[in-house]
């Protein structure tokens, strides 16, 4: 969304074999798709996918600025949308025309990577975005606002991660990649979260806007009145996503040491030999640290307050204690994220109060 | 925004111009198939592989600046993968250039890689669709057995592309100028939401006309166009050529060595 390129596979971090698989796939997939909106779309809408093409490039250019990123504006990704309005077949084939312009005229993706993307960016938003839009409305005809947001939220949220998560996969079997998979996994799942969640809220507003103009497009009853959504609701779908971003993006990196902290132990056969011994008040910070920290290392303590656990070398415990290990980490990164939502909040509403003061003081001065 | 602003160099004449469309749709496919089978370590060994995309831009008249700036437009992405990799990867490796051995970390060699694969394939597709009018290229496609169905999507996407993108500009235009910049981000988002979806709106009822159009002209389910394509004697040869030059660039360094 904020970023149309990110997304895109590149030819460089794909092999033959992965390429040719990921072609054989998607050609199957476009297909079939092909197939079933020449069946069942009627013989004047036959032009409508290239068109709708067309219309994803124009309704990209439809920029927004976003709260909290001066500077960046965000766009309509379009994909799950796609899904929603034409469903998943015609959505697939429209989108597969785009990956192929965006590769021949604009350069954006290589052509082995045509396989990559149409799975990506097609097959994975549109069938799962579908079929999760579907079901969180369920089969009523005149479902409140908050379902219908839930529903595009969730089916953006779901499709655009899901397709960006497939990335670094992809990249690691062809054995591209230097970054660990995992890293790389977390950037692209943790940055496609917010995209996503993004996303939900645009696409909401043009369903919004369809559902009140031509709610056949929708198969929902007319709204007689601009569709009123309750800011409660967004609220709860940012705070979701806040948690999962932190939960799973900690859950992942947690899975390998800290980048560099690996690359030592890779290459300088572990940290203690790399660097120095640390000195005497460092050794002594960190022993009070791990004495009082309430989660040393991202995770649960080992040893009640005030003491140090057995091994509190590092406190990272091998692979062994998975399970428990990762799901504290998780915990401590959605305890995080809480602490840290909480104190925006507090010091954007102090800077609120004390902008107010200010504008009634000027406002003040200038009667005076 | 018009065709020419992608399509300039397409009309062109020169003797890459006048080649075949399926011809060099399929020397660029084999090109890339090549440059996408070299491992992440490959650098010195991509530099033969420079020497046909430059050729083609050349010969077909396209200046190398234009298809380099594409390459800068598109990278980020590439970027910061390429910043990344020296991070992670330390293992060292011996590279060679020409006669010259030397000791490097994978990292950099990896980030090298990537970037110099990236601008490759740019500048090969962009001289590919810098000396081939579109329309030539989608007829090479159905003619090399590509689902009709889909080259015709292609086809009209191809022609609403520009049409829509400037409505939509005009439209975003109109917006500014209403001071949409200064209203709460709720009401940009609901206003963002409205112009998109009569966007739709428009735009599905534009593709019921166009199929109107279609059909006053004789359209019956089947696509008819005059073939503008004839494989001669010099595709024949390019085609030879650019296949004797890929076994080169691929194999030719583990023939030398031996």
């Amino acid at each position: 969304m904020t970023l149309p390129l990110a997304m895109h596979m590149a030819n460089s971090l794909l092999d033959v074999p992965v390429a040719a698989v990921t072609i054989v796939l998607a050609a199957a997939a476009v297909a079939i798709s092909a197939a079933r909106a020449q069946k069942s779309l009627e013989a004047e809408k036959l032009p409508l996918m290239g068109v709708m093409g067309a219309f994803v490039f124009a309704a990209q250019m439809i920029n927004f600025t976003l709260p909290g990123m001066p500077g960046t504006s965000g766009h309509l990704g379009g994909g799950v949308l796609l899904g929603i309005l034409l469903g998943p077949a015609a959505g697939i084939i429209t989108i597969t025309s785009i990956l192929i312009v965006q590769c021949l005229i604009f350069q954006d993706g290589g052509l082995l990577a045509l396989g990559c993307n149409v799975i990506n960016i097609g097959v994975v938003p549109c069938l799962a975005g579908w079929w999760l839009y579907r079901t969180v409305l369920g089969r009523g005809a005149c479902p409140p606002a908050w379902r219908q947001y839930a529903a595009a939220w969730a089916a953006c949220l779901v499709g655009v991660t899901g397709g960006a998560g497939l990335v670094p996969i992809q990249a690691y079997m062809a054995d591209r990649l230097v970054i660990p998979v995992t890293h790389f996994l977390a950037v692209m799942v943790g940055v496609h979260l917010v995209i996503g969640a993004i996303e939900g809220v645009v696409t909401f507003a043009i369903l919004a806007y369809l559902r009140q103009v031509k709610p056949a497009y929708l198969s929902v009853q007319a709204a007689s009145e601009p569709v009123k959504l309750s800011r409660k609701a967004v609220a709860i779908s940012f705070l979701i996503t806040a948690f999962l971003l932190a939960g799973v993006a900690s859950w992942f990196a947690s899975t390998y040491p800290d980048g560099l902290e690996w690359s030592l132990e890779r290459n300088y056969g572990g940290a203690s030999t790399a660097l120095r011994q640390p000195t005497e008040g460092a050794q002594a910070a960190d022993k009070t640290q791990a004495r009082y920290a309430l989660m040393p290392d991202y995770s649960r303590r080992a040893a009640p307050l005030g003491s140090v656990a057995p091994d509190s070398n590092g406190g990272r415990s091998g692979e062994g204690s998975w399970p428990t290990a990762k799901g504290w980490t998780s915990l401590a990164g959605v305890t995080g994220t809480g602490v840290t939502l909480l104190v925006i909040y507090i010091v954007s509403l102090l800077l609120r109060r004390r902008r107010r003061d200010r504008g009634r003081q000027a406002t003040e001065n200038a009667e005076g | 925004m018009h065709h020419s602003y992608i399509d300039s160099f397409s009309q062109g004449d020169s003797p890459i111009h006048r080649l075949d469309a399926r011809a060099k749709l399929l020397a660029v496919i084999a090109y890339t198939v090549v440059l996408v089978s070299f491992s992440r370590y490959a650098l010195a060994v991509l530099v033969p592989m420079t020497i046909a995309p430059l050729a083609m831009l050349w010969l077909g008249g396209v200046p190398v600046r234009f298809a380099l700036r594409r390459v800068l437009v598109l990278s980020p992405f590439i970027a910061a993968l390429c910043l990344f990799s020296p991070l992670y990867d330390r293992s060292a490796q011996s590279g060679f250039f020409g006669p010259w051995q030397f000791t490097v970390t994978g990292g950099w060699l990896s980030a090298g890689s990537i970037a110099a694969k990236f601008t490759l394939e740019v500048l090969a597709i962009t001289a590919l669709t810098c000396t081939t009018p579109f329309a030539l290229l989608l007829e090479a496609m159905r003619k090399l057995r590509m689902p009709k169905f889909l080259v015709m999507q292609l086809g009209f996407l191809y022609r609403y592309i520009f049409l829509l993108i400037d409505e939509a500009m005009r439209i975003r235009r109109a917006r500014d100028f209403r001071g949409a910049r200064g209203a709460p981000l709720s009401r940009r988002l609901a206003a963002a939401g409205g112009i998109i979806g009569s966007l739709f709106v428009r735009t599905v009822e534009r593709s019921e006309r166009v199929y109107a159009a279609m059909c006053i002209r004789g359209y019956r389910g089947e696509p008819h166009a005059l073939s503008r394509l004839h494989f001669r004697a010099a595709d024949a040869i390019f085609l030879t050529a650019v296949a004797g030059y890929l076994l080169l660039c691929r194999w030719g360094y583990a023939v030398i060595a031996h």
